[in-house]
């Protein structure tokens, strides 16, 4: 096998692995995101059920 | 009551349970010697093809797939009929119910294979291996060891999951891959070619090892594994 | 999980020295001189995958046991992703040595001990998650979890070498990965990789953590406010 039909072999293998290894970072990322935004969003939700139940309390 | 006493009873109860119904033992044995026929006509293609060094694949891949179905069996009947509960209200150590398990079980399945054994003899195998006997015996107890452990500790998980009976291959054939591998090697050499004690001695050691191991391992876990 | 290096800052890290490493890898190390040729290149990414990959499962090794011994759950979220990433890294270890077996050798697959071995391990950890699937209660399934990350573990060494050494009248394992004696000049390229993938592998598990403990803590909240 000539060197550059080896060359063609590994950078199909590195591409392989770069691209899976950044497409999972990606995913990642935005998973973070979208849970850290359903956190920020439920304990809005409990702070205001708390406020209200609070309130009803009071009257 | 001693801890041997406790395995000593609970191993009775099993043996005896089984024994007096014997309808899982018999549809093993069923099992393995129709899984030889189907063998048989699985590999015969080619007119008179020589299985000599199929024939340590065959058989204990029989073993293990006839083992599975006894676990399953004998695990989903106790939770039906919650043994296993009663077991756990007694002052039983945990690891002591390992042992009477895994020994009841490597009874059952020797007895299969003290039937199975020579049918498939009669089937596949060409040459008188007794002058070999010693080290099959040997491996054939040391890998049964293995595969009963594992499959207990495995099987007990397995039972308490929603897909019960259909997890427990899933788990335990990846883990029984070096079993599988160091027995059919040593066992298609004493179909095949007749060896003496030396050359099984590698694989004899490594089945030995293996299970050392996993009955540490097993002994170390099984109390989570059965815990509720 | 302390703060000591930002994630960001991580991942740069790890990819920096990724992308030396492939640097060097193609010119700075010689070419390979058996049969083998630059196909050989590919281990200095394939070894230090492979190499990490184990590391992750070790890491899950200790964090079931750790999880056994305290039941706190958080040992139970390491757990599962240093699994889930070993699993991954054990995937692409699978594809990268058949591209180099064919490139090498002209065959995708040929049952070599390594490969075979990697084949277990990726069914062994599939079995992880399907067992994990299949149990709903939280503590039950990190302690079924946990005893078969320990099990699977112990099993991994000696998969190794029951495929290496005892199957009965195969071809002794032809492969040659450089071997221990590495010339420097490949061993900078490897050892710069192996660094580049280490450091990933910890920025992953990082990020992975802080995921599975958002989605315990959302899950939380939500049962919390829907009860």
């Amino acid at each position: 096998m000539t060197v550059a039909e080896g060359a063609k072999y590994v950078a199909a293998a590195y591409a392989i692995i770069m691209a899976v290894l950044i497409i999972y970072y990606f995913m990642s990322a935005r998973r973070v995101a979208a849970l850290q935004r359903d956190m920020q969003l439920l304990e809005d939700e409990a702070k205001r059920l708390q406020a209200s139940a609070a309130g009803t309390a009071a009257e | 009551m001693s801890g041997w006493a406790q395995f000593m009873a609970i191993l009775r109860k099993d043996l005896i349970r089984e024994l007096r119904t014997r309808d899982m033992i018999v549809s093993m044995i069923l099992f393995v010697l129709l899984a030889m026929v189907i063998f048989h006509y699985a590999f015969s293609v080619k007119g008179n093809a020589d299985l000599t060094y199929f024939t340590g694949g065959m058989l204990w891949v029989t073993f293990i797939f006839a083992m599975l179905l006894g676990l399953n069996r004998s695990f989903a009947q106790e939770k039906d009929e919650h043994c296993l509960d009663g077991l756990l209200l007694c002052p039983v150590d945990r690891v002591t119910i390992f042992f009477a398990k895994t020994a009841g079980n490597l009874v059952f399945l020797l007895i299969i294979q003290v039937v199975a054994v020579p049918v498939f003899a009669l089937f596949f195998v060409q040459r008188s291996f007794v002058s070999d006997l010693l080290p099959f015996l040997l491996v054939l107890l040391l890998a049964d060891i293995g595969i009963c452990a594992l499959g207990t500790l495995l099987a007990t998980i397995s039972m308490n999951t929603r897909s019960r009976d259909l997890l427990l291959p899933i788990l335990f054939l990846p883990l029984i891959v070096p079993v599988l591998i160091a027995a059919t090697g040593a066992t298609t050499l004493v179909f095949a070619e007749g060896v003496g004690f030396g050359t099984v001695v590698a694989r004899l050691l490594f089945l030995l090892g293996f299970d050392a191991v996993f009955l540490v391992a097993a002994w170390g876990t099984y109390d989570f594994a059965i815990g509720e | 999980m302390k703060k000591l290096v930002s994630a960001p800052a991580l991942f740069l890290g790890a990819g920096a020295f990724l992308i030396i490493g492939v640097v060097l890898a193609f010119w700075y190390s010689p070419i390979d001189a058996s049969s083998m040729g630059f196909s050989q290149k590919i281990f200095y990414y394939h070894a230090p995958i492979a190499e990490t990959a184990l590391v992750a499962f070790g890491i899950s090794f200790v964090a079931a046991i750790a999880y056994l011994r305290t039941q706190n759950l958080k040992w139970d979220r390491l757990s599962v992703v240093c699994v889930r990433l070993g699993l991954l890294f054990s995937i692409l270890v699978m594809a990268t040595g058949m591209i180099w077996g064919k490139a090498a050798w002209d065959s995708w697959w040929d049952w070599e001990p390594r490969l075979t071995t990697f084949l277990l391990v990726c069914f062994l950890y599939a079995a992880y998650f399907v067992l994990r699937s299949v149990v709903d209660e939280e503590q039950r399934r990190a302690t079924y979890a946990a005893v078969f990350a320990i099990i699977a573990f112990i099993d991994v060494p000696i998969t190794f070498f029951a495929t290496r050494f005892l199957p009965a009248g195969m071809h002794p394992a032809v492969i040659t990965s450089g071997g221990t004696g590495m010339p420097g000049s490949m061993f900078l390229s490897f050892f710069l990789s192996m660094i580049g993938m280490t450091l990933l592998l910890v920025a992953l598990i990082r990020r992975d953590l802080q995921i599975e403990t958002l989605k315990d803590r959302v899950s939380d909240l939500k049962t919390a406010l829907g009860g």
